[in-house]
């Protein structure tokens, strides 16, 4: 359509130009920033219990080879994560306590906000040996999900609770300290292709997802066979 | 008929592009704060090699942003209808692979995604409500001309050639 044919063609299509250009203009805003972002930061700081092998995980009896390696990707803001740690959680820690058992536990933040805040207060936790009790509360007091609930202040006090009185611990809280890993931790369980939230794999297999997430006789069952 | 239909298409055009694109526009809004939920929806479909899903993933909310808004718009109407259309194909292709297979997976298309129980699958529902907005986008392919658009129709030509439609 040419000018000489219709004279207000011309602004008419300046207009229509503009616009296309701002919606793809800020389609590209919107997706580069979440593209860089994505990046495995190897640079960002890691709990001590962290091992990056295996894939970011909090790792419990590191040492251990001869037992059976249980890898836990979950969401602290997961009900059926809660639900996995209500049934299982208690025997899994038994298994860590006597050293049956090598242990990784992988936070993911799939539901966001308050699931990266908690996953940065459970690695602040880690390096105070009490990653396992602020598991088990968090799980066992779980509010709704992004309530608004789970604040860097709760988790102070939340330490405060569990016998956690160090300084360090409440500027690791208060600086999201660990916040380059949970993004880590987040990517590598992409890469490792995990799809929901709890998802339990022994020795790199996942068990069965009709026995073994819902009932202790079943989960115990699955070690056993490992 | 064929005047009725003269008379009607500017408005049924309108409804397509509206509805189109908001369903493109609302899923793509309801992922971009959820970029690993989103890339778990893509992997879960078990099509595309782990990294190509999860960088799929990302990149296939902003886009339904930028082509529903275009639709809700009005600008490049054919253009966008043509690719919105053509994810929606290719989503059905996704979905029924998914169902053929007996994997069982929420398809993600508005959050949400990945693994679910086997009885809380909704392939035929996914399906037919895709089929359905690959109809829309193929009128307003044939027909991209509509009321209330950034699009202008180019008058001059169409009145040369009669407005044959």
């Amino acid at each position: 359509m040419s000018k000489a044919k219709n004279p207000a063609g011309g602004k008419d299509n300046f207009t229509r130009n503009l616009v296309i250009a701002v919606v793809i203009g800020v389609a590209l805003i919107m997706l580069v920033p979440t593209l860089l972002s994505k990046q495995t930061d190897t640079s960002a700081a890691i709990p001590s219990s962290v091992s990056a092998e295996d894939g970011y995980g909090i790792v419990f009896n590191k040492e251990l080879t001869d037992v059976p390696f249980i890898e836990i990707y979950e969401d602290f803001q997961c009900p059926a994560c809660a639900r996995f740690e209500s049934i299982a959680g208690g025997y899994i820690e038994e298994l860590i306590t006597t050293k049956k058992a090598k242990v990784a536990f992988h936070t993911l933040s799939f539901l966001g906000g308050e699931s990266q805040i908690a996953a940065n207060a459970a690695a602040c936790s880690a390096d105070e040996g009490k990653f396992l009790q602020l598991h088990k509360t968090l799980f066992a007091n779980q509010p709704s999900e992004n309530s608004g609930a789970w604040t860097t202040s709760y988790f102070s006090t939340l330490g405060l609770g569990l016998g956690i009185s160090s300084s360090q611990y409440d500027k690791c809280i208060a600086d999201d300290k660990y916040m380059g890993w949970v993004k880590n931790v987040a990517e590598e369980g992409a890469k490792r292709n995990i799809n929901s939230t709890p998802t339990v794999l022994i020795n790199g297999k996942e068990i069965d997802r009709e026995t073994a997430y819902s009932s202790l006789a079943g989960f115990m069952l699955a070690i056993e066979k490992a | 008929m064929k005047n009725k239909h003269l008379a009607l298409q500017p408005w049924l055009g309108l409804i397509s592009r509206l509805t189109l694109g908001g369903v493109l526009f609302v899923a793509g809004y309801l992922k971009i704060d959820k970029p690993d939920i989103s890339q778990m929806a893509v992997r879960s479909y078990e099509m595309l090699p782990i990294s190509i899903a999860n960088l799929l993933g990302l990149v296939l909310p902003p886009v339904e942003i930028a082509l529903g808004a275009l639709l809700i718009l009005g600008a490049l109407t054919r253009v966008a209808a043509a690719l919105g259309g053509f994810t929606m194909l290719v989503f059905i292709i996704a979905i029924a692979q998914a169902w053929a297979r007996g994997l069982n997976i929420d398809c993600g298309c508005f959050g949400g995604g990945g693994s679910v129980a086997a009885e809380d699958t909704r392939y035929l529902q996914e399906i037919l409500r895709d089929l359905g907005l690959v109809f829309l986008a193929a009128y307003l392919v044939r027909y991209p001309f509509t009321k209330f658009s950034i699009d202008k129709k180019p008058r001059e030509i169409s009145e040369a050639k009669g407005d044959v439609e």
